[in-house]
């Protein structure tokens, strides 16, 4: 709001006023609410890089086990154990708050290790190389849910940290100095009348005492 | 909530042997169609991919589905360059910075 857009009365000062205190203290909670999401931050992110090199290594293994799997048994092999399979693994998608913001919360619904009776090829036409690498798949597949639960969560808060960020420098740089700059024409501008209205009453005094 | 993966024939093999059955095969060229077809899909909540294959979409579209919370899009095997990106940009600082770097 430019300062020359205000009327300069009374009731725009004490709007004004109003309006500053408001913001201020909004800007002290905003503040309040950023330094706290970054200490929130700083937890998640420790969890999410050691995340990341857990699937790293957990991925590795597993790919090093199909490629075993497959040059031994053949890709015919691998592939029939992996379409005859039955299992279905599920997750469960529920949330939790931090600071007001919900984050993701991944349950994993039933657990992701299917029992070899019930996995649908026979045991034993099926070797144990195919049935590791099953097993570090499993693992892997472990680590990636919890991965993902994760990342959700500092994704999710590092926008709201950048948007809270936005917000604050608006509210201290923008906001309160032009709602301050205002405050203050409007002021000069009422005091500046008061004066005028003082000397145009002596005027008129003078006027008044030289005509009788 | 399923879990899904998409990627090459080689890449989703393992993950059907660990009993995924929302599986995307996709090639290079047939990457970006499938990939939107997969994330339009809200039974799906954790998309596995493989790191490599996101160099066949275009920036922008890989930023947006990175960013993606429903689903989860998960890169494996890769770096940890797009959070990096991320942290980057909110905090102001390149928290991943390792102290040889």
């Amino acid at each position: 709001m430019a300062s020359h857009e205000i009327t300069p009365t009374r009731s725009v000062l004490m709007e004004l006023k109003k309006k500053i205190k408001l913001s201020q203290s909004g800007y002290k909670i905003m503040k309040m609410k950023r330094d706290g999401l970054i200490i929130e931050f700083f937890e998640v992110l420790e969890k999410a890089r050691k995340m990341r090199a857990g699937v790293l290594s957990d991925y590795e293994t597993a790919m090093r086990k199909i490629t075993v799997a497959r040059a031994v048994e053949g890709d015919i092999a691998v592939k029939s154990a992996a379409y005859a399979l039955k299992a279905d693994p599920q997750v469960k998608l529920g949330s939790k708050s931090i600071m007001g913001m919900m984050v993701p919360k991944v349950e994993i619904a039933e657990s992701l290790h299917t029992n070899i009776t019930e996995k649908g090829y026979g045991v034993i036409s099926t070797s144990t190389l195919i049935e590791e690498a099953a097993a570090a798949f499993e693992k892997l597949l472990d680590t990636l849910v919890r991965a993902a639960e994760i990342e959700t969560t500092m994704k999710k808060l590092l926008d709201e940290i950048e948007r809270t960020k936005r917000r604050v420098n608006a509210l201290e740089f923008k906001i309160i100095p032009e709602l301050k700059d205002s405050e203050r024409f409007v002021k000069f501008r009422l005091e500046e009348m008061e004066r005028e209205n003082t000397t145009r009453l002596k005027h008129l005094k003078k006027k008044g005492e030289a005509a009788e | 909530m399923q879990i899904a993966v998409i990627g090459t024939d080689e890449f989703v093999l393992g993950f059907r042997l660990a009993g995924l059955r929302r599986v995307f095969v996709a090639d290079k060229e047939t990457y970006q169609e499938k990939m939107s077809e997969a994330m339009s899909d809200s039974n799906i909540g954790i998309l596995a991919v493989d790191a490599k294959d996101l160099d066949f979409l275009p920036t922008n579209v890989r930023t947006k589905y990175l960013d993606s919370i429903q689903p989860v899009v998960v890169p494996v095997g890769g770096d940890e360059s797009d959070l990096r990106e991320k942290v980057k940009r909110a905090i102001g600082v390149d928290l991943y910075k390792t102290e040889d770097e």
